[in-house]
């Protein structure tokens, strides 16, 4: 089925993108920096849960620690930034790939278990990470590392007065990892991980070889994740510990892919453009009041959202598109072929 | 060596109580394959029913550990009828991530309700005694939950492998369909199961206020704890979880002590990796 | 097919609810802005951990901008006789949640500054919230008023709009020592050895730093650090370390639950040091006395204010009573009502300046020094950089829970009982 020229569906992803670099020219939006905020951080959310598609989506390794890759990549911006008082950019460059060795090391034994266990062992290395990096001086320990005020700009990767540099930082980030993620669903790698995903010892019966396949899923998931941490310290200009590599932060990368449709190209940026304006505006709405209100229908919502469509938001966007096409079908006057 | 002993005594009846909440989780996870995220703020309602049935009615933690019990019986069977249920047999994440909307939703409706302050319960029966024997000293609330975890465990242990509906039980978990074929209400066992999960957990939390202050944050870090012991214990071995509750409770209190207080979840974290490395299943897992 | 399956319908209702969300998003409060108001943005740990302190801080607040806009003749403080400010002028609040972490905090601050439109921000109890909020606010050219964050650092960084009124951690640090000095001199106490014990955080790991600092800068020796996790489900080797390092003297940084966790395993360990100063914290909330009974006794700590002061700062009782319609019965404490004094420094500035110009405010707020009756010494004044230079503490010690003022003696009204009685003798 392979087309020669755009694919279809990659058409109506550059299209959308077109969009998306045109959105700082609507005044409505940029007029607002909240919304530009929530943008932002929907863009960085889908993005990191689609780097953490790679290996708990495509490959089925569900991983609750990229916390920590997410970690290694913002202390790596930030200790360049604040203890060698340079710029974020050799810092980016180690974090991503301590991240990627780092994601190597702790998970060959860790592939090893199985299902739960593997999951609980990816919690107890967020854990081990979190405890270590708050008592270790150097990295800043408990007290975190605060951005000095320092020239704007790409240089520095900071902006102060306006959110349009970070908007397009982001939006650079969104097109690296979901461009990464499109190519790998037509590569013979990503045919690999699902193989894998499917079942191990079918895949190594085909002569795949799950380890490697597994090992390389993951290190290109931590670098991606690194990075993402490395634009969040920029652009919250402060790391420390409970904020970036904390078991909330990891359970957001599960959350948002799961609740989008994990496995799918579309799913983690249909999970973050659901879930991050839902906990931004609940906590704007709600939260000043105090007791917990936005939380509260936060954790109702996601309750509702998971038992109702367990198959995640990317079920309703294929029951709506459905919808539209046996409309279009019908209108044609053509018989729906294939469609139950 | 006498600090060893004393480090080693408190470390082994917090474990005792890591071990009591663990069993709880434990059954759930063997036999419906089901992770309860929410099951540290089952805890938290626990304890907070246990303090104002303390503070309102002047009931002893100690009385309160039934009501408690049921209470969370009831709150897990609800659970299961509202959540749980949509999500058998779905991938695993699914019903994780309900439940973390569901500990989210509880823990902060518990602060809404009953204010973020956290609440100690005066004058219990048990509250601040100690049993000395030579240099020793033994806290006898942690003592009494600790006896009382014992019995718990030993009972649900005996129901599982000598009541018919244990046999249930564990027909269930081997094999659902197979299970529902010999004319096992499997539904029904769901139910139960995650009611008595529920139950165990409740009766830990019934018993801690009268030594832990109770505030919306109390269970999260248990919740944790009980994760890593059934785990390290081996996929729904009650005796694993046990064993695993004690180790755990061991190895926090003597790294606590004998490397330095920061690094005993480190410690604990680090055993979990440790064991699973080398049984891949956990202590009693096949 | 034309009809819509029962899901869909309810899925497309749920989306419809959160487009709503979307639709009418925050901003759309401005629209009262001709209406003669300054709003004034809150940022507190509402949720999460701290969220005791922090729902105290906003009711605090609260009570600040109820005697500010409305006539009360019965408080002595100022402003609290006329209505509103500036001619008419009245103060609305916007609040919200920090949940204590440092990128929700900047993103409330953003948006309280941009789409509320806030005039300043008052905020944050964390130290590590009130770090990136007030730079937000500091590159936006808005005040940002720090009641009660005691990191040192927050006022060493030569802002320009930030303002913090309690006394820093390293003061409370050389004040212990002080107080360690003393009693070695009065009572013969020969404390020689030190131990620390703080929750591994921000605020924990800062004020065990600064104690070590001013320790050894009096010529004690720190001879054990104990930090641990904060919310931890039992604090057992933390206490057998000190016991065995049997230090004379422990300096405490330990918040909320898990000061009672502390003082009730130390009790349990049968042992107690000859001394235990803390700093503002757990030992410091006035529900601690009632929650530990006799067993908070005879530990000590600094306070900016407890109920017991009342003859020193007779302007509060009046005050109180508002607060404590907002807190179920709770009084204030040191840390929340450094918030109430930051709203009406804030206040008063804007009354004197005569404009709501922010430069003029800033420069008023620098040049002058302000009564505030509900400070300890009843006057508040900043050094640049923004710390109140007049910011004072008093150590006291829980006696039958009560706190008694025992350092510096000329504020005293009790006497000191050292050592600490062992816990079976009370």
């Amino acid at each position: 089925m392979q087309h020669k020229g755009i694919h279809k569906k990659d058409a109506y992803w550059l299209g959308f993108i077109a969009l998306l670099t045109m959105l700082p020219m609507v005044p409505a939006v940029t007029a607002n920096s909240f919304h530009m905020h929530v943008v932002i951080l929907i863009l960085l959310f889908a993005s990191m849960s689609q780097a953490w598609n790679i290996i708990g989506g495509y490959c089925g390794q569900v991983s609750f620690g990229h916390s920590v890759f997410f970690g290694i990549g913002a202390y790596g911006a930030g200790m360049a930034v604040v203890t060698y008082g340079g710029m974020p950019w050799p810092g980016i460059l180690i974090g991503v790939v301590l991240a990627a060795v780092v994601a190597v090391v702790i998970s060959y034994p860790c592939f090893k278990l199985s299902g739960h266990y593997f999951a609980i062992a990816t919690f107890a290395i967020v854990e081990i990470f979190h405890r270590t990096f708050l008592v270790w001086d150097w990295v800043g320990g408990a007290l975190g590392l605060d951005y000095p005020l320092v020239k704007e700009g790409l240089t520095n990767l900071m902006w102060y007065d306006t959110k349009t540099g970070y908007y397009y930082c982001a939006l650079v980030l969104f097109l690296l990892i979901f461009g990464t993620v499109r190519w790998l669903e037509g590569h013979r790698f990503g045919y690999y991980m699902r193989a894998v995903r499917e079942g191990q010892e079918t895949a190594e019966s085909l002569g795949v070889n799950s380890t490697v396949v597994k090992l390389a899923a993951i290190a290109l998931s931590a670098a991606l994740t690194a990075l993402c941490g490395a634009f969040f310290a920029q652009y919250n200009l402060r790391v420390d510990t409970p904020m970036v590599m904390s078991l909330d932060m990891s359970m957001k990368f599960v959350l948002i892919t799961v609740l989008g449709g994990s496995g799918t190209l579309v799913g983690p940026l249909l999970g973050a453009a659901v879930l991050i304006p839902l906990q931004e505006y609940t906590r704007a709405f709600w939260g000043g009041m105090g007791g917990g209100v936005d939380l509260i229908i936060f954790g109702l919502l996601i309750i509702l959202m998971v038992v109702k469509q367990p198959a995640g938001m990317i079920g309703i966007f294929y029951a709506v598109r459905k919808r539209i096409l046996k409309r279009n079908i019908a209108a044609k006057g053509e018989s729906a072929d294939g469609a139950p | 060596m006498e600090t060893f002993v004393q480090v080693l005594i408190d470390g082994m009846l917090n474990g005792m109580v890591y071990a009591l909440v663990a069993a709880g989780l434990c059954l759930i996870w063997g036999v419906m394959d089901v992770i309860n995220f929410a099951h540290g703020e089952y805890l938290m309602v626990a304890m907070y029913v246990s303090y104002w049935l303390g503070f309102l009615l002047k009931v002893d933690p100690l009385l309160s550990v039934v009501a408690a019990g049921v209470f969370i019986f009831i709150l897990g069977a609800v659970t299961y009828q509202l959540i749980i249920r949509y999500t058998i047999g779905r991938p695993g994440l699914v019903a994780l991530l309900a439940t973390f909307g569901l500990a989210v939703f509880l823990k902060n409706l518990c602060m809404n309700w009953f204010s973020p302050n956290f609440l100690i319960l005066s004058d219990t029966w048990l509250g601040d005694k100690t049993l000395q024997l030579g240099n020793i000293i033994f806290p006898v609330p942690q003592l009494v939950a600790a006896l009382l975890a014992l019995v718990v465990i030993g009972l649900i242990y005996a129901m599982i492998n000598t009541t018919r509906f244990g046999w249930a039980i564990q027909a269930t978990a081997l094999d659902r369909d197979a299970a529902e074929l010999m004319g096992i209400n499997t539904e029904r066992i769901y139910l139960v199961i995650f009611g008595i999960g529920g139950a165990c957990v409740g009766i830990a939390g019934g018993i801690m206020p009268s030594y832990l202050a109770v505030h919306p944050e109390v269970g999260s870090m248990f919740g944790l704890i009980a994760f890593v012991c059934v785990a390290m214990g081996g996929f729904g071995s009650i005796p694993g979880a046990f064993l695993a509750g004690l180790l755990v409770g061991s190895v926090e209190a003597l790294a606590g002590f004998y490397i330095a207080p920061v690094f005993k979840y480190i410690a604990v974290f680090g055993l979990y990796l440790t064991v699973v490395f080398l049984r891949p299943k956990g202590i009693f897992g096949w | 097919m034309k009809h819509r399956s029962p899901r869909l319908k309810s899925w497309i209702l749920f989306m419809a609810v959160i487009g709503m969300l979307l639709g009418f998003g925050p901003g759309a409060g401005s629209l009262l802005a001709a209406e003669k108001i300054i709003k004034i943005g809150t940022i507190f740990p509402l949720t999460g951990p701290v969220a005791t302190a922090g729902q105290r801080c906003q009711a605090a607040v609260q009570t600040a901008v109820e005697i500010i806009n409305n006539k009360h003749p019965e408080i002595k403080v100022p402003l609290a006789k006329q209505e509103g400010i500036l001619n008419g002028y009245k103060i609305v609040l916007v609040h919200a949640d920090s949940q204590g972490k440092a990128d929700v905090g900047k993103a409330e601050a953003e948006r309280l500054l941009n789409q509320e439109g806030v005039w300043a921000l008052i905020g944050s109890y964390n130290s590590s919230v009130s770090k990136p909020a007030s730079f937000v606010a500091e590159r936006m050219k808005k005040i940002f008023m720090c009641g009660s964050s005691s990191s040192a650092a927050l006022t060493q960084r030569d802002m320009k709009y930030f303002f913090r009124l309690a006394p820093t951690d390293a003061t409370e640090s050389v004040d212990f020592v002080e107080v360690l000095k003393w009693v070695n001199k009065k009572k013969k106490g020969s404390v020689k050895t030190i131990g620390v014990i703080y929750e591994n955080s921000e605020f924990g790991k800062h004020a065990a730093e600064e104690a070590k600092k001013a320790a050894e800068a009096g010529g004690f020796k720190v001879i054990t650090d104990v930090p641990f996790t904060p919310g931890a489900t039992n604090l057992d080797s933390e206490v057998q370390t000190l016991k065995k390092a049997n230090p004379d003297a422990v300096l405490g940084a330990v918040l909320g639950a898990d000061y009672s966790l502390w003082v009730r395993t130390m009790k349990k360990a049968n042992w107690k040091p000859r001394i235990i100063i803390n700093y503002c914290s757990g030992y410091q909330d006035p529900v601690i006395t009632k929650q530990l009974g006799a067993d908070a006794d005879f530990f000590m700590g600094s306070s900016g204010y407890s109920p017991q002061f009342a003859s020193l700062m007779p302007a509060v009782a009046a005050v109180e009573k508002i607060f404590m319609t907002k807190t179920n019965g709770v009084p204030f404490d040191g840390n929340s009502i450094q918030e109430a004094v930051a709203m009406l420094v804030l206040a008063q500035a804007i009354e004197k300046a005569g404009s709501l110009d922010t430069e003029k405010v800033v420069k008023t707020l620098y040049e002058n020094t302000w009564d505030s009756p509900l400070s300890l010494g009843g006057k508040v004044a900043f050094a640049k950089g923004g710390q109140n230079i007049k910011a004072q503490s008093i150590v006291t010690q829980l006696q039958r829970g009560e706190y008694r003022r025992i350092y510096p003696e000329k504020m005293a009204d009790g006497k000191i009982v050292f050592p600490m009685k062992p816990w079976d003798k009370k």
